[in-house]
């Protein structure tokens, strides 16, 4: 697994970052830094930010206080509804959000056509090569409701990948899926993320966490409680929030 | 016996199994009708009055119907349908007062219309530029067709344009400038813009709250009034344009109610994929907004296009009018029924055709399933 270099610039960084939803605080003083190559996996128990957090990250929220720094440049808050994005920032959602009105192929196109301007042949091009890697080529030609569950993530990761993004974010990409599903899409994540891909990642996949991640970062109530290397935060949690999360998560 | 539960594993092979066979369409039609006694009885008592009915119809519609064109004698004294004042009158039907001798004018620009609407019903013509440079080109030849004064054609003002022709005209031009606007109202509409957006809801509730008819007035009579001469126009251009603005405030609802049903996600999606508000809505979401708006839109066709015989209250002769007209003058008086039939089919055919132009779309993406 290629390292990441602690001490060079992150390219993420969030800042006392605060968020409210009306009188809720939905993110309280919250600091990350992510630099190139590092893979994060964001976990907690429901409601306790982390979905928020990676969509403040993603611009699809709205931060209240703090900084955040994204990729290239500083973030302000008030302005994500207006601000454009340039696909840098790659996602991947829990429900895929594939376009159920294109194919595949055409799904993975589209951006890279319109935003980067790339000709029809450039752009499938580069779709096949993301979708051969994902291992579903052969349904390039498919509507997306044709595709399994796993299937969609899987094409979902491969319309992300065409943008070329500096960070890619998963959120609870596999919550949605059939049990038997599962695994193929983490077997993705994990080849990306041996690639040296950038990650953030909320999910609750203990194995993934330990296999791929840097970092768990544990947060509840919209805080960050905890912050350790996937083996101490599974065998030894620390704070009781996160012993109790580790024990449920853990199961019977 | 006492009822014992038991679970085993399958043990025949699933290749030796086969579905039961389903019984024939005409089997369950049999069943139906003639299943049991009551049913019997039942069919029996709708049938004969039905058959009656067919009879009936058949018999006067063809069997003793008059087609000869110039035989109004022959029509007194048959008791079957007189086809034969379509066959005189047509013309009237189908052009309305336009001059006699310049009537293939009128008919080369329904022609016009009906091609250009065809062409653009086809997926290959789903390009913005191409729809927009069909239709510009479609209505510039129906109106230097229909208008005149250029390459020697005679000019023909539109208070003569009618029958078929104008219904044409006034349908495809209400829904062809109406559907831009009804775009953008609903655009209008969702803005985050507060003043945008209580403007196009204001808009929106104040058309759909005015009957037609006064739209129509509005157009024809009361416009001249308020408005400066230059920006008075022609008549009809007005008509058309006071029907559009009814349809659009329509269309806008139905539309908006489409892009209800397309997920948050689908947006979310687009805009981090780097895609503008513009090719997000343009690429995303409106398309996925009119296939769930699809069957309100073609009832929304429907009523246009019916509803383009109200222009006969400000004084235009649409097909219904003209039909009128037809038989009105003297010895044709009694076969009005043969006109207005005449007229219900071409309305029956136009939104039949309509009908199953949606239900072609729909099958046509149902593969996406959106």
């Amino acid at each position: 697994m290629p390292e990441y270099d602690i001490n060079s610039t992150p390219i993420i960084s969030v800042s006392h970052l605060g968020k409210w939803y009306g009188d809720f605080p939905a993110l309280v003083d919250v600091s990350l830094d992510v630099s190139k190559g590092q893979k994060i996996v964001l976990c907690g128990p429901s409601g306790s930010g982390k979905s928020t957090l990676i969509r403040c990250i993603a611009r699809l929220e709205d931060h209240q206080e703090g900084t955040l720094f994204v990729v290239d440049k500083e973030r302000q808050s008030g302005k994500a509804a207006s601000e454009r994005l340039n696909g840098q920032v790659g996602m991947v959602f829990q429900h895929f959000n594939l376009f159920p009105h294109l194919t595949v192929l055409e799904n993975c196109t589209l951006a890279p056509r319109l935003v980067k301007k790339l000709s029809e042949q450039d752009a499938e091009a580069i779709a096949i090569k993301h979708l051969e890697k994902v291992k579903i080529g052969e349904k390039a030609t498919c509507y997306p409701p044709q595709l399994s569950g796993g299937q969609q993530q899987r094409a979902a990761i491969a319309r992300a990948l065409c943008m070329n993004p500096t960070v890619l974010l998963f959120d609870e990409p596999t919550s949605a899926l059939d049990p038997e599903m599962v695994s193929e899409v983490l077997d993705t994540m994990v080849s990306l993320a041996e690639e040296g891909v950038t990650m953030i990642c909320v999910t609750h996949e203990m194995g993934f966490a330990k296999r791929v991640a840097d970092l768990v970062v544990f947060m509840a109530d919209g805080k960050i409680v905890e912050v350790s290397k996937p083996q101490e935060f599974f065998a030894a949690p620390q704070h009781p929030r996160a012993q109790l999360f580790v024990r449920q998560i853990s199961g019977h | 016996m006492s009822a014992t539960f038991v679970a085993h594993p399958s043990t025949v092979p699933v290749q030796e199994r086969r579905p039961p066979e389903a019984p024939s369409a005409l089997s369950v039609i049999g069943t139906e009708l003639f299943g049991s006694w009551p049913r019997i009885i039942g069919t029996a008592i709708f049938a004969v009055p039905i058959a009656y009915l067919v009879w009936w119809v058949l018999d006067w519609t063809f069997l003793e119907s008059v087609w000869r064109a110039d035989d109004v004698e022959q029509c007194k004294v048959a008791v079957g349908a007189c086809w034969s004042v379509i066959a005189a009158r047509f013309r009237i039907i189908l052009f309305g007062l336009y001059p006699y001798d310049d009537q293939w004018r009128s008919a080369l620009a329904s022609l016009v219309i009906v091609v250009v609407a065809f062409l653009s019903c086809l997926p290959a013509c789903w390009t913005a530029r191409r729809v927009i440079v069909c239709w510009v080109a479609g209505f510039a030849a129906y109106l230097l067709l229909m208008y005149g004064g250029v390459f020697g054609l005679a000019k023909v003002t539109t208070d003569r344009w009618g029958g078929l022709s104008l219904t044409l005209f006034v349908f495809s031009a209400q829904t062809v400038i109406g559907m831009p606007l009804a775009i953008l109202l609903m655009i209008g509409r969702r803005s985050h813009i507060f003043v945008i957006a209580k403007l196009s809801a204001g808009l929106i509730d104040l058309l759909r709250a005015i009957p037609l008819l006064a739209i129509l007035f509005t157009a024809a009579v009361v416009a001249p009034l308020a408005l400066p001469e230059m920006l008075q126009g022609d008549k009809l251009t007005r008509v058309v344009i006071g029907y559009a603005l009814f349809f659009a405030a329509y269309q806008a609802e139905i539309i908006r109610g489409g892009m209800q049903g397309v997920s948050e996600g689908q947006a979310e999606a687009a805009r981090v994929l780097g895609l503008g508000k513009w090719q997000s809505l343009f690429y995303i979401s409106l398309p996925q907004a009119f296939h769930k708006a699809l069957p309100a839109t073609v009832s929304q066709f429907a009523i246009a296009f019916k509803e383009t015989s109200i222009i006969t209250i400000v004084g235009f002769f649409d097909i219904l009018a003209s039909g009128q007209a037809a038989y009105g003058a003297g010895e044709w008086y009694p076969y009005f029924k043969e006109v207005y039939i005449f007229i219900g089919m071409i309305y029956f055919i136009t939104v039949f055709s309509l009908s199953r132009y949606g239900a072609y779309l729909e099958r046509r993406t149902k593969n996406a399933r959106i």
